[in-house]
């Protein structure tokens, strides 16, 4: 008898703490993140690997040499370098371009092999994170800038 | 107190004066019928949207924010695309019952829902038994989810029934004894009647001791009740997926959602009824002033707000606590809460006949 | 530690010995870690001698193995909880097409899955299995994956539904060499059957239960696994070893660093290449991290499966700082791919250190707050408590490291057993308890938070100065041998077996499933349960499915 009414007693003021921790939370700020309303506050860690970009300088130049390291390292056969080789007019050796530099963000899977492999950093991850396309297609990305 | 009795008794002699009795009185009661289905969806709705927004706020959650302002029409949108919804039947289950199931779920739910005296002069069923029809009416319910588990052909939903029907026969017991503990000291069965008698003080003072313990009893009864948790084992999403709906879809599952909610707020609204005063206003003896403010406050906003509060407190019990399991149910209901109801109700008896109450 | 690793040493040599006068046909290979090779003939009784007589009572982990030429077989490792001692056994039938391997599911009970495993990738028949169906396949699948010899084309897209197979196969031996086939029923005729899965919202991802039941109470589970396997050891043998780095963060989720942690330890191991302080210290807080997180995600799914969402939510609102501090360094939340082969991908953010005291500060008294409203709560209590006892002998015998393990009652910390990174530097103590049951693994868990952040808050500070990744050659080789190396996951041994014939590509590479040994014994555990018991069995052990499935 005397454990019923201990643990009758002890059982209800177990709960009525519970209760406590659950009235304090009602009070406290929320945390819930309101995107996209907050698009313009967010920012997001300067670390965090959106998708693969090559970055160009003002005169939309890349500093891609085609070697095809990257190729090579992607475990998924994500990134795809078509170059062609050219004459240098400087040294008049011939020298590989770089074309076309195709990414496919859809079996990406942001190892940093690829930018790890890179000698010349000319591939780096954004932290752009709106990735939403209507189709696999799109999401199928030429990095360099055409040059016409 | 504004007496609404004044308005129904205008409009009932306005009508026999057109045409004759059976005719004014079929024609109130079709009326009537109409506004109880209004007022149940929009306490429905109401519901609904007080359930997102208080777990969320427990929950250190904002909740609907995005259709309407603060979210308040995302219920509409909820309803709306209920009803666009593709109404399932599962294959091998019995067709007849497995439809049925629903209404009457929600027929016992609108019963229950009209024996509540929401202001002097609006009782829809009021009789010297009220007290009996309400809890007879309210447990038609569980013949319409022993049905719907039944009859889905699943073994989830069966399961969800099986343990429905045991948590919620078992805990109309202790729903009836703390109601019957608040009838002692009322002598009467008249929800009416039992709004009247608390107007110079509502019975959870008048009754002190015993109507506190019952009215805890009568909170945790009508939680396991309503199948809320931490008793909501029928639908335990964890175990049983969704309980005895689990085969339902489009707005036959709305009718039980509905029905759910709507309730929650039926056993909060009789909570409120026979241990808050109902629609009485809350008087201090000794404070002519303050007693004078109250009175002008209307008779249903005192009841919609002592019902809500204890929805609240329910909302609160449910977002805090784990679900139980079915043999920690069965406990607590046969060794703790009958045994405590039983003694409850001697003590009340005691009180009550030796003039201890106030 | 270096004493210890010579006491290693001694009792390694003296196992050597009692194996080779045991069994003289063993023989010891020197490659890598070193093993014993077995004829299949005289494995049994060697299993039996090692298990019985010798005390190796802990199978760490069974690998099924194509050697080509010298046929099929598996590698045991073995450890004997007692002393700490390792041996590596291993044992191959030259016959392809009909591999058989005696079954030691009776000596180690974790084998039965195990063994189960290495049937359904190499077809080996284990002799004596009494359940020898496929494990994660499908069971009209044709041929076994994990061979050499596997045609690709054998298997095209089936878009057919997926039959049960309600009976079990078993084999056994005839004295002519032959065997028989048996088929024994898993459920009756008259048992009420009912599946828990694959989607369920209990099961914590895609993995299947059949559960007979009598009322609510359960009679008998079968497992279901392999909805999410995706052949990561089999596309790990046509991966570069820095390539085979991005497939571990998606084995078990919430253990990422450390599994990434094991297979790197593992190829520096083979190639010989000791790390500097700072790498190690940064390893050992980042797995520390995402251990916190990984239990806080415990904490939080195990409330939400017994219907107290609120935990849920506090839960994944502490979690969340955790992984912004892991984001910051690593720049990622689930899949960070932050270690690499002699280093780390980046060295740690400025902030690193800032945001971790001010999170160690934050989550102290957070600890209050869960035992508050869960760990004190009667609910919480009478449920957990004295439901889904294990036992520590099966603890053992299954292999159930980790929080499940040590709730049993055995230490089995691999951090204290086979100290790795700076675990041996720092103070910190092995959380243990005695009852085995729901409550228990609960309360392991909790506790464990606390250790860690202990052992982060002395290490915070000290990171020594140093290189963050060594210089590594651009081409990766290992030498020809075999490597084990194990990491005390977020939820028990995660260990990397590595296969290597000296290129560039990994022979075999088997990761040892923390939550494999964790679901094999729920059938153990859970009888006699109720329904609701099962779900807070699951909740506890805490198994992450795709690290079941690899």
């Amino acid at each position: 008898m005397r454990d019923y009414i201990k643990g009758l007693l002890g059982g209800i003021w177990s709960l009525l703490t519970g209760m406590k921790v659950t009235f304090r939370e009602y009070f406290t700020p929320k945390i819930t993140e309101q995107y996209p309303e907050n698009r313009a506050t967010l920012k997001m860690n300067e670390r965090f690997c959106g998708e693969l970009t090559m970055p160009h300088d003002e005169n939309g130049n890349n500093r891609c040499i085609a070697c095809g390291l990257c190729q090579m390292a992607c475990p998924n056969g994500t990134i795809r370098i078509t170059s062609e080789t050219v004459t240098d007019p400087e040294t008049g050796k011939p020298k590989k371009r770089l074309v076309k530099y195709e990414y496919d963000l859809g079996s990406c899977m942001f190892c940093h092999l690829c930018v790890n492999a890179c000698p010349h950093h000319a591939i780096e991850f954004s932290t752009d994170f709106e990735h939403a396309v209507f189709t696999r297609s799109k999401l199928v990305k030429t990095l360099n800038k055409q040059q016409s | 107190m504004f007496d609404f009795g004044i308005i129904t008794g205008w409009i009932h002699t306005q009508l026999t004066s057109v045409m004759s009795e059976q005719l004014a009185i079929f024609l109130e009661c079709v009326i009537v019928g109409i506004l109880l289905l209004l007022v149940y969806v929009i306490v429905a709705i109401i519901m609904i949207y007080m359930e997102r927004k208080v777990c969320a706020a427990f929950q250190c959650r904002l909740g609907p924010t995005r259709v309407g302002p603060w979210g308040s029409l995302q219920v509409f949108c909820d309803v709306f695309k209920m009803l666009t919804k593709e109404i399932i039947t599962v294959r091998h289950s019995d067709k007849f019952l497995y439809n049925l199931a629903p209404f009457i779920v929600i027929l016992a739910s609108v019963m229950a829902f009209a024996c509540i005296p929401m202001s002097r002069g609006l009782e829809i069923l009021d009789f010297n038994v009220g007290v009996f029809f309400f809890m007879a009416a309210s447990s038609i319910g569980i013949v319409g989810i022993l049905l719907a588990g039944w009859s889905s052909n699943s073994k989830f939903s069966l399961i969800g029934a099986m343990r429905s029907g045991a948590q919620m026969i078992s805990y109309e017991l202790s729903v009836g004894l703390s109601i019957l503990t608040i009838v002692v000291l009322t002598d009467t069965m008249q929800f009416s009647e039992i709004v009247m008698r608390q107007e110079d003080g509502w019975f959870i003072f008048k009754g002190h001791i015993p109507a506190v313990i019952s009215f805890i009893i009568y909170l945790i009864a009508a939680n396991a009740e309503v199948n809320r948790g931490p008793f909501d084992l029928p639908e335990a999403e964890s175990e049983l997926t969704a309980g005895y709906h689990t085969e339902y879809s489009g707005m036959h599952f709305g009718l039980f959602y509905v029905a759910e909610f709507v309730n929650l707020f039926i056993v909060s609204s009789i909570a409120a009824t026979i241990f808050l005063g109902g629609w009485m206003p809350l008087h201090i003896p000794g404070l002519d002033g303050f007693n004078a403010v109250m009175d002008w406050i209307p008779g249903f906003v005192w009841y919609f707000a002592k019902a809500f509060f204890v929805v609240w407190l329910l909302m609160w019990i449910k977002w805090t606590f784990p679900r139980l399991r079915i043999d920690q149910i069965l406990t607590l209901e046969w060794k703790y809460l009958v045994p405590i109801g039983l003694a409850n109700l001697l003590l009340m008896v005691i009180v009550v006949v030796f003039k201890l109450h106030f | 530690m270096r004493t210890t690793s010579n006491i290693d040493m001694e009792n390694k040599l003296d196992i050597k010995e009692k194996i080779a006068a045991m069994e003289p046909s063993a023989v010891w290979s020197d490659a890598g870690d070193g093993m014993f090779r077995v004829p299949v003939s005289s494995f049994r009784p060697l299993a039996e001698k090692l298990k019985n007589e010798e005390g190796f009572d802990f199978l760490r982990s069974l690998t099924g193995m194509d050697w080509g030429e010298e046929g099929l077989g598996c590698v045991y490792h073995l450890e004997n909880t007692a002393t700490g001692e390792n041996v590596v056994i291993s044992t191959a039938d030259a016959d392809r097409d009909n591999a058989r391997v005696p079954s030691v599911h009776d000596l180690w009970k974790g084998a039965n899955f195990n063994e189960r495993e290495a049937y359904d990738f190499f077809g080996i028949k284990f002799v004596g299995h009494p359940d020898l169906r496929r494990l994660f396949l499908r069971d009209d699948w044709q041929g076994h994956p994990l061979r050499k010899d596997y045609d690709m084309a054998l298997n095209p897209l089936n878009m057919e539904n997926e039959g049960n197979e309600d009976e079990a196969p078993s084999y056994e031996m005839t004295p002519d060499g032959g065997y028989i086939l048996r088929r024994h029923p898993l459920f009756e005729d008259q048992e009420y059957v009912i599946n828990i899965g694959p989607q369920h919202p209990a099961t914590h991802g895609v993995l299947r239960f059949r559960v007979s039941l009598e009322g609510e109470t359960i009679k008998k589970i079968d497992v279901h696994s392999g909805y999410i396997h995706r052949g990561i050891e089999k596309l790990c043998e046509s991966l570069t070893y820095p390539q085979t780095l991005a497939l571990t963060d998606r084995l078990d989720y919430l253990g990422a660093m450390q599994n990434r942690h094991a297979l790197c330890a593992c190829i520096e191991k083979a190639m010989g290449l000791e790390v500097s302080d700072r790498i190690k210290c940064i390893r050992t807080i980042m797995d520390e991290l995402q251990r916190i997180d990984s239990h806080l995600l415990f904490i939080a799914c195990l409330s939400q499966d017994m219907g107290a969402l609120e935990v849920f939510f506090l839960g994944f609102r502490d979690r969340e700082k955790v992984l912004d501090i892991l984001e910051q360094t690593t720049g990622g939340r689930l899949i960070q791919t932050y270690n690499t082969i002699g280093g780390v991908q980046a060295d740690i953010h400025p902030d690193f250190m800032k945001k971790t005291k001010e999170f160690i500060r934050y989550m102290r008294p957070k600890m209050r707050e869960y035992q508050e409203i869960f760990t004190d709560n009667v609910i919480v209590r009478k449920r957990l408590t004295g439901t889904g006892i294990l036992s520590r002998e099966d603890a053992i015998s299954f292999g159930a490291t980790g929080g499940s393990g040590r709730a049993s009652g055995w230490a089995c910390d691999v951090r204290k057993r086979h100290p790795y990174a700076m675990y041996d530097k720092v103070d910190f103590e092995e959380i243990t308890f005695a009852a085995g049951d729901c409550f228990d693994r609960y309360m392991v868990r909790v506790k464990e938070i606390e250790q860690s952040l202990n052992i982060i808050e002395q290490l915070i500070d000290n990171i020594p100065e140093g290189e963050w990744q060594m210089k590594v050659k651009p081409v990766i080789k290992l030498p020809a041998g075999s490597w084990y190396t194990a990491v005390e996951g977020s939820r028990g041994e995660f260990g990397v077996f590595i296969e290597s014939r000296g290129d560039k590509f990994p022979y075999r590479v088997k990761f040892r499933s923390t939550g494999l040994p964790l679901v094999s014994c729920i059938d153990t555990i859970s009888r006699n349960a109720k329904i609701a018991d099962l779900i807070a069995i699951g909740g506890t052990l805490d198994y992450v499915v795709p690290d079941i499935d690899r």
